[in-house]
C-alpha cells in the first residue's frame, strides 16, 4: 500500500503503464483539478447572477453537476490504482464503472428534473421577471450580465473538454470521456441561454423556458447515453472502444495472434472490459496433442505484449473450442 | 468539429445586439406592452394598507410614503396614477390578471409573493426588529422587464429615508 502511494500515476493495480499512458494520466489529473477550479468560479458567477430565468437556473444545474465527472475520476483513479489483495483479487479496475454508473444517474435525474420544470414553466406560461442590478455603482439590466456570464463559461469548458478527449481514448476511461463530452458539449448550454436571456430582454416571455428545455433535454440525453453504456460495460459485455460505439479493435488482434503461432491450431478469446484494463480469457487448440509449457508461456507473452490493457490473460489449452464459454463460434 | 461550430455562436452576439438596436427594440422589452400604455396613460396601482408606508385615510385616499413614490413615478411617466385599495392576496391576483401594473404595501425583499410578481431593487433599507438589514420592495406584473426597470432606475435615483 505504501508503495501504491508513490507509483500510482504509473500504475492500474498491477498494470505497469508505459511511458504514453502514464503521462496521459498525470495530465488527466491535472485537468481534472483545473475543470474542478473552473467549475467553481462558473457556479458562483452564475448563480449571482441568475435571478429568477429558468434558463439560467438549467445553466446552473448543469454546471453544478459537471462537478460530478471530475470528481468521480479523481476518485476512481486513486481507487485502481491499489494492488489486488486476496479480498479483490481481480483489482480495483470496476471503480471506474461505478464512477460512470454514478455520474450517469445524476445526469439522468437532473435532466429529468429539469425537462419536467421547464415544461410547466411553458404551460403555466411563466414570465421570467430580469430587472436592473447595480454593479459598482453602475445600474445594468441583469439579463446583460447574465449573457456576460454564460459567454464566459462557455469558453473554458469546451477548451478542457477538447483536451481530456484524447487522454481518455488513451487511457480507456470512461469517466474522462462522459466528462470531456459534456465538456464539450458546454457551449451548446451557454449559447442556448444566451438566446433564453436575450428572448426575454425582447419580451418573448417564453424563449427563456424554451431555451431552459433545450438545456435540459441535452443534459437528459448526455445522462441516457451515459447510462446505457456504463450499464454495459458492468453486465460484462464484450469490450468496445471507450464511447461504446464499437467493438474494442484488440479482441479480434488477440486471437489473430494467437493463430500467428506455429503452434497453435485455433483460438478464441473472451474479453471482458474492467475498467481501463481488460481481462482475457484465451482458449487454444493446439496442432498435436497438448501444448508445452514454454509454448503456452509464449502464447501469453505474445499476448501480453500487444497492448498494457491485457491483464490478468489466461491462457487455457483446450481439445476442442468450447462453444458454450464462445458463444461467437456458433455463427461461424 | 467544436471550433468551427463555435465561432459563429461568438460572433454572432453581438450582431444579434446591433441587429436589435438598429431595429428600435428596446432591452428589455414588455411582453404585454405595460409601460408603452403607462406613459402618457393611467398608472393602475394597487395599495394595501401597512403604516407607515401605506395608509388610507377617512376619505378612502392613500397616502404615505409609497404612495408618494408611486405618485412621482406616475408624473416621469405624465400617467394619472387610479388607485385601488385591498389585501395584499387579492391586489397580488388582480395584477396577475393584468388589472393592475403595480402593487405597493409596505413588502419587503422577503416577501412571499415572489412566485405570482416580480419585486422590484429595495428603494430603502430599514432595520427590522430582530436587528438585520431588510430591504423595502414594490411588486409589478411578472415578466413586464421594461417596466419593471423603469421603476427601479427611478427608485434608484430617489434618497429615500425611512419613515
Amino acid at each position: 500500500m505504501t508503495q501504491g502511494a508513490v507509483e500510482q500515476s504509473f500504475r492500474f493495480g498491477n498494470t505497469e503503464l508505459p511511458p504514453e499512458a502514464s503521462e496521459a494520466t498525470r495530465k488527466a489529473k491535472r485537468l481534472a483539478w483545473l475543470t474542478i477550479a473552473f467549475l467553481v468560479t462558473a457556479v458562483t458567477l452564475v448563480y449571482l447572477v441568475m435571478g429568477s430565468s429558468q434558463a439560467m437556473k438549467a445553466a446552473w444545474a448543469e454546471d453544478l453537476l459537471s462537478f460530478i465527472p471530475p470528481i468521480a475520476f479523481l476518485v476512481a483513479m486513486r481507487v485502481t490504482g491499489r494492488v489486488p489483495s486476496e479480498q479483490h483479487p481481480y483489482g480495483y479496475h470496476r471503480s471506474v464503472g461505478i464512477g460512470h454508473l454514478v455520474a450517469a444517474t445524476a445526469l439522468l435525474t437532473m435532466g429529468a428534473f429539469l425537462v419536467f420544470d421547464s415544461v410547466s414553466g411553458l404551460v403555466a406560461g411563466e414570465h421570467p421577471p430580469v430587472g436592473l442590478i447595480v454593479v459598482l455603482g453602475w445600474e445594468v439590466w441583469s439579463g446583460w450580465l447574465m449573457i456576460a456570464v454564460l459567454a464566459y463559461t462557455c469558453v473554458p469548458a469546451v477548451l478542457l473538454g477538447r483536451a481530456k478527449m484524447p487522454l481518455a481514448e488513451t487511457l480507456h476511461d470512461r469517466v474522462l470521456h462522459a466528462d470531456a463530452d459534456m465538456n464539450k458539449a458546454d457551449w451548446m448550454t451557454a449559447v442556448g441561454g444566451i438566446v433564453g436571456v436575450l428572448g426575454i430582454g425582447v419580451g418573448l416571455w417564453w424563449a427563456d423556458s424554451a431555451a431552459a428545455l433545450f438545456i435540459s433535454a441535452s443534459i437528459l440525453r448526455d445522462g441516457l447515453t451515459n447510462l446505457r453504456v456504463a450499464v454495459t460495460a458492468l453486465m460484462d459485455a464484450r469490450a468496445t472502444t471507450v464511447d461504446g460505439s464499437a467493438p474494442h479493435p484488440l479482441d479480434d488482434r488477440i486471437d489473430e495472434v494467437l493463430r500467428g503461432l506455429p503452434w497453435v491450431r485455433e483460438a478464441g478469446s473472451r474479453v471482458r472490459d474492467e475498467g481501463h484494463v481488460f481481462h482475457v480469457e484465451s482458449f487454444v487448440v493446439a496442432r498435436d496433442g497438448m501444448p508445452t509449457p514454454e509454448q503456452l508461456q509464449e502464447a501469453w507473452t505474445v499476448v501480453t505484449d500487444l497492448d498494457w490493457k491485457v491483464e490478468d490473460l489466461v491462457v487455457v489449452p483446450v481439445d476442442e473450442l468450447p462453444e458454450e464459454l464462445l458463444p461467437g463460434l456458433r455463427g461461424r | 468539429m467544436t471550433t468551427t461550430r463555435r465561432r459563429p455562436a461568438h460572433a454572432a452576439l453581438p450582431l444579434v445586439v446591433l441587429i436589435l438596436a438598429a431595429c428600435g427594440v428596446t432591452v428589455p422589452t414588455d411582453p404585454d406592452g405595460t409601460l408603452d400604455t403607462v406613459r402618457g396613460g393611467e398608472l393602475r396601482a394597487g395599495v394595501s394598507p401597512h403604516e407607515p408606508w401605506t395608509q388610507i385615510g377617512p376619505d378612502g385616499a392613500p397616502t404615505g410614503l409609497e404612495v408618494d413614490l408611486v405618485e412621482a413615478f406616475a408624473r416621469t411617466l405624465d400617467a394619472e396614477v387610479v388607485w385601488t385599495d385591498g389585501g395584499e392576496e387579492e391586489l397580488v391576483a388582480d395584477m396577475e390578471r393584468g388589472d393592475l401594473d403595480l402593487v405597493v404595501g409596505g413588502f419587503s425583499a422577503s416577501t412571499p409573493w415572489t412566485s405570482k410578481a416580480a419585486v422590484t431593487v429595495a428603494y430603502v433599507t430599514v432595520t427590522d426588529p430582530d436587528g438585520k438589514p431588510e430591504g423595502h420592495v414594490m411588486l409589478t406584473p411578472m415578466g413586464e422587464n421594461a417596466f419593471l426597470v423603469e421603476l427601479e432606475r427611478f427608485l434608484l435615483e430617489q434618497e429615500v429615508e425611512a419613515p
